[in-house]
């Protein structure tokens, strides 16, 4: 199922959900809700940039010879 | 006064351009998961800071063709693991205040995300997804970590955590299903009726 979600399937094994979800009320639920479990970690969780002066930092560590 | 670029050899100057190119460009994704290990923006900076000196040092190992990033988490995990194992805490417990000042440090930043569709997500803060997210058992957080957020394929987080394959699949189920459980609850404390809809 997760690997599903995070199209880790081989085509044969999509093949075989697809036909079992397309029969099963479970499991195309749990399907559903695994997918939406992964969108909204996606989504909710805040991204932050790096401080400039961290980037800085790293650039000028990693240019000048050493 | 003598210019420092003289003293490179040209297989420095080389190094130094494409470590710029490679592996600068993933300084965010490094800092955010740097943020969500240590929750604290100074022990996040020393960090990345540290994973950075070490990756440019043995940037010659790094095999070239494979994923940059996943080499620089792997390098960051490392190095957190040995200068904060001692004080990490225990799986399951989580810090709720700890959360909160994180959340108001890092607050004026907003994600530029679109919405899930239904209405029970729509009703979850940032700050509740996280704090379900860090409840978690840290070896079930790490692999969605890394799998939904930074969007590492299962052979590199496997490598990363280094587990087999279908230990990550089967820690990324077990993990959601508790995630959307917790994410249940506080959609229920706001009032709405997880059982139905979808």
């Amino acid at each position: 199922m997760s690997a599903a979600i995070d199209g880790e399937l081989t085509p044969k094994e999509e093949e075989e959900l697809v036909s079992h979800l397309a029969e099963c009320p479970e499991c195309r639920a749990e399907f559903q809700d695994a997918k939406n479990t992964k969108i909204i970690i996606r989504e909710r969780i805040v991204r932050v940039q790096a401080p400039k002066t961290l980037l800085e930092s790293i650039v000028r560590m990693t240019t000048v010879s050493s | 006064m003598k210019d420092k670029k003289q003293l490179l050899s040209p297989q420095e100057e080389l190094k130094q351009k494409e470590f710029q190119q490679e592996a600068v460009a993933h300084i965010n994704a490094l800092y955010n998961y740097a943020l969500h290990l240590t929750m604290n923006p100074d022990d996040a900076e020393d960090l990345v800071q540290e994973t950075y000196l070490k990756a440019y040092k043995f940037f010659n190992s790094f095999e070239r063709g494979t994923n940059c990033k996943a080499w620089l988490f792997k390098i960051l995990k490392n190095n957190y693991i040995n200068k904060f194992r001692k004080n990490a805490r225990e799986p399951g417990k989580v810090d709720y205040d700890l959360i909160k000042d994180f959340y108001h440090t890092i607050k004026d930043v907003q994600s530029d995300t679109t919405e899930a569709e239904s209405d029970f997500f729509h009703s979850l803060l940032h700050e509740e997804v996280y704090q379900a997210l860090q409840s978690l058992p840290e070896e079930f957080r790490e692999v969605i970590q890394l799998c939904d957020i930074e969007g590492f394929t299962y052979e590199e987080i496997a490598n990363m955590v280094e587990s087999p394959i279908g230990t990550v699949r089967s820690r990324l189920y077990r993990g959601r299903k508790l995630l959307r459980a917790k994410l249940e609850d506080y959609a229920k404390k706001r009032g709405y009726d997880t059982d139905s809809g979808e």
